[in-house]
């Protein structure tokens, strides 16, 4: 309840409808969970979904919130079509996936991330739908679920709303255009940021199905996978992304093929620099 | 080199994918496309068969118990976008396949009617579908479902998931490119299984062309335009040259002569041929286009191993009144003085029902199946009709004012004698059941010129009923004398294909919204049902568990109330809808 106490004391009158959507969401999927015969650790942000986000997207027994997972978020989101999220779990070793939802948000699961040769360090934006607590899994090799989570408030209606795109006649013609860049940290860590134009249709606005990039996988010039990503419907119109790969001090040639849920195909080469020791 | 990598992952994510199914459940294979037609348990093919005769000798709904024929479920396509629903259903293994208007599709659960999944396409905006945004069905082989979309592109799922697996372009839908057919599945001994498919945009200068791809992977295998002057391909190298250029075409209008075959195929496995209908000529005014045109408004018979055209024939060579050639070519053979022919019928747009040799081509016999014809005034002996030039609208460059040609009025109607809606053969009766509409038009020639994605027809019209009391005619045809046998009128024109089954049963389905079964011998309606909204899709039946089910598709829609005319009259009334039905006779009924 302290969520919705949250809710009411934030937003104004005009919001009440998709309030009330996430209200259905949550008493739908309230009558889906069961009882829970595992241990949950109990939640920071005390969300009403912890446990059944746990159940989908977190099984097992083995689930402790660490603080090694940071998630970095605003307070409150300043446009809920464009929420930036920072993971970080780099300290962590031994990363397997990170899964990354949104309580509250029609669609929770926002998107998985396997940093096979990469830092377990993902930027991204997502949409949401309201006020929302944040978790972010991350699985470790011995099948520990490390858990980080964050609280951000927001405005309401980011999922049900058209892509900002959708006002062009044209715009599958710029479909999957890419802009991206790849340097070097201070310390000499390869960063890539990239970001894709896709209107990422989540389905829930009216008349348009859903329609989203949905594989990302980023290989170096002997094409050893370095990162893969699953995304979904949350995650923002043009998806932009940094991950920092594990390039050779000599720099390399990153390749990313990305597809589309409606099996378009897009993919570009990028060159990192070489890196200079901090 | 990426996209080299990223193929093979895909490739086998999809064998592993494969190998998995084969375990758990039959797939299906090229040879139960084949021979779809004898096994009644599931429908793998458009056309109840490739031969597209649309019989099935299933028998346990008959003549005397079809009157307790009732709805087992209805499945609602849901959404705002219920437009005109021509789709004919698949099933496998207790799963209806089914697509709908705006290139959607779903998968049902035949037990309990219920969802298993529902396939969006993203179109993009300023796609041009001609008539309406249909659908006619899909196709399944293996563990995939493929069907086009209206933005020119063909699309393969996951059987089980929906999910795609991959997405080709048939066309550039900006330049008028479109898909609204089944796609036809062929066993090749060169390529293995091949999934052929037509394009529709004649109505936009586009160029007509049947396309193969492999069904594992979406890659072309080989093209054939169907339009003389233009090359074809074959294991992406040019291959042969469509006739000779300039032979039936004057200058460089060969180049949008459009000529869609958007009606899809069917294929004969005795001939191992495939038969594709090519749809009208680029502009619909004929005083741009001297000649023939070959091949449009034709059957063209292409070999599937190397997209070569074994033999064509123009129904109506050098058209001037939009008779495309689409309609279905069922395979039959056929008994005449003593000899079976080895037979193929068509009943064209133009009015007139054709009988060939399917082996070669050859003209056996033409017969009107609908009435006071006027265009022509009758088939000779070679199969070349006899035009009768009164009733060519006059050329535009002619008139006063060089912009109007005079109005003539042409029966058929543009829209045809019969339009895309497929007739079915019954081997029971030997007799063709043709769902049929009385109508003709106003029609006048305009002067015009090719505009990328545009309309190009130069010409006007408008559609007129003959009879005051009646348009559309289900007609039962005898293919060996030319004969109709029993007709059944319906006020509103017909629009949805026919069933026939060995229970001695002709279903079709009216605008009006009944799913109706006629006695195949005398047309006596025996049953009607009312779905609520108007029938312009083809009705299948199958067996499950025992039981004899029959299913139709509902959605008023399609060309007919876009064109309208006078037409508009008994039609403008009926509401849209977007659903299947699905029949059984209840078990304590079976046997009364």
């Amino acid at each position: 309840m302290n969520t919705m106490t949250i809710v009411g004391k934030t937003f104004s009158k005009r919001l009440m409808l998709p309030v009330i959507t996430s209200i259905v969401c949550v008493l739908t999927t309230g009558l889906m969970s069961f009882a829970h015969a595992r241990d949950l650790p109990p939640d920071p942000y005390e969300s009403v979904m912890w446990e059944n986000m746990a159940e989908r997207f977190f099984p097992g027994d083995k689930v402790i919130f660490d603080e090694r997972v940071k998630v970095i978020a605003p307070q409150s989101a300043e446009d809920q079509f464009h929420v930036p999220l920072t993971i970080d779990a780099s300290e962590i070793s031994d990363v397997v996936e990170v899964v990354a939802v949104a309580d509250l948000n029609p669609i929770p699961h926002i998107l998985t991330f396997r940093p096979k040769k990469a830092h377990a360090f993902l930027g991204f934006r997502l949409k949401l739908q309201q006020a929302t607590a944040i978790h972010v899994g991350v699985r470790t090799k011995d099948d520990v679920w490390h858990i980080g989570a964050a609280y951000i408030d927001a405005a309401g209606g980011g999922c049900t709303a058209p892509a900002a795109v959708h006002g062009t006649v044209n715009w599958m013609s710029t479909l999957g255009q890419t802009r991206a860049l790849a340097r070097r940290d201070a310390n000499g860590d390869a960063r890539m940021t990239l970001r894709m134009r896709h209107p990422m249709d989540t389905g829930l606005a009216s008349g348009i199905p859903a329609f989203f990039m949905n594989t990302i996988t980023v290989r170096d010039q002997n094409q050893e996978v370095l990162a893969e990503l699953e995304l979904f419907e949350p995650v923002s119109e043009n998806p932009t992304l940094t991950i920092k790969p594990f390039v050779s001090k000599n720099g390399g040639l990153l390749e990313v093929a990305a597809r589309d849920n409606e099996g378009h195909e897009f993919g570009f080469g990028l060159s990192v620099p070489a890196g200079i020791d901090p | 080199m990426l996209k080299k990598s990223f193929l093979l992952t895909a490739g086998s994510i999809a064998l592993s994918a494969g190998l998995f199914s084969i375990s758990v459940s039959a797939d299906v294979g090229i040879d139960d496309i084949v021979a779809d037609q004898a096994s009644s348990d599931d429908i793998v093919s458009y056309g109840l068969g490739p031969r597209g005769q649309r019989f099935s000798p299933l028998s346990t709904i008959n003549k005397s118990n079809v009157k307790n024929l009732f709805p087992v479920w209805s499945f609602s396509f849901g959404g705002e976008k219920q437009r005109g629903q021509e789709s004919q259903p698949l099933i496998k293994d207790g799963v209806m396949y089914v697509t709908g208007s705006y290139s959607r599709m779903w998968a049902i659960d035949i037990a309990t009617g219920e969802e298993l999944w529902q396939y969006d396409a993203r179109l993009p905006e300023g796609i041009l579908p001609c008539c309406d945004v249909v659908n006619r069905g899909a196709a399944i082989l293996g563990d995939k479902v493929f069907f086009g979309t209206l933005d020119a592109k063909i699309v393969a799922l996951d059987a089980k998931t929906g999910n795609v697996v991959w997405r080709k372009t048939i066309g550039d839908f900006e330049a008028g490119y479109s898909y609204t057919a089944a796609p036809l599945i062929v066993p090749t001994e060169a390529h293995g299984p091949l999934i052929l498919t037509g394009n529709s945009g004649g109505e936009f200068g586009i160029v007509g062309e049947v396309q193969a791809r492999s069904p594992e992977t979406g890659d072309i295998v080989w093209t054939r335009p169907v339009i003389e002057g233009h090359m074809g391909t074959l294991n992406g190298e040019e291959s042969t040259m469509t006739g000779a250029k300039n032979e039936s075409w004057p200058g460089d209008m060969w180049q949008n002569g459009g000529g869609a075959p958007w009606l899809g195929g069917t294929y004969d496995p005795d001939t191992k041929l495939a038969f594709f209908g090519t749809g009208n000529p680029a502009p619909w005014n004929s005083y741009l286009r001297p000649g023939d045109n070959k091949w449009t408004s034709a059957r063209v018979a292409i070999d599937p191993e190397n997209g070569e055209i074994v033999w064509g024939f123009q129904t109506t060579p050098h058209d001037g009144w939009d008779y495309d050639g689409v309609n279905e070519f069922v395979s039959f053979d056929m008994e005449k003085d003593g000899e079976t022919i080895k037979a193929g019928a068509t009943a064209d747009r133009n009015g007139f029902f054709y009988v060939l040799d399917r082996t070669n081509g050859e003209f056996v016999s033409a017969a009107p199946f609908v009435q006071n014809i006027s265009w022509a005034k009758g088939i000779d002996e070679t199969g070349r009709p006899i035009f009768d030039d009164a009733n060519r609208p006059g050329d535009p460059v002619e008139s006063a004012d060089g912009k109007k040609g005079k109005s003539i009025f042409a029966v058929p109607s543009f829209l045809g004698g019969k339009n895309w809606m497929p007739m079915a053969y019954s081997q029971q009766t030997e007799m063709f059941y043709i769902p049929s509409n009385e109508w003709g038009m106003d029609l006048w020639n305009e002067p015009v010129t090719y505009k990328k994605g545009a309309a190009y027809l130069g010409a006007g019209f408008t559609i007129k009923p003959i009879f005051d009391d009646y348009i559309g005619s289900l007609k039962a045809m005898d293919p060996a004398t030319g004969e109709i046998r029993w007709e059944y009128k319906n006020k509103a024109p017909l629009w949805g294909g026919v069933l026939t089954t060995g229970g001695g049963l002709v279903f079709t389905g009216t605008p009006e919204g009944f799913l109706k079964a006629f006695d195949a011998e005398t047309g006596e309606e025996l049953w009607k049902f009312q779905t609520g909204t108007g029938i312009v899709s083809s009705p299948i039946t199958w067996e499950q568990d025992g039981e004899q089910w029959v299913a139709i598709v509902t959605g008023w829609g399609g060309a007919v109330p876009l064109w309208g005319g006078e037409v508009a009259k008994v039609v403008s009334y009926l509401n849209q809808g977007g659903s299947v039905w699905a029949f059984k006779v209840p078990e304590q009924l079976a046997n009364r």
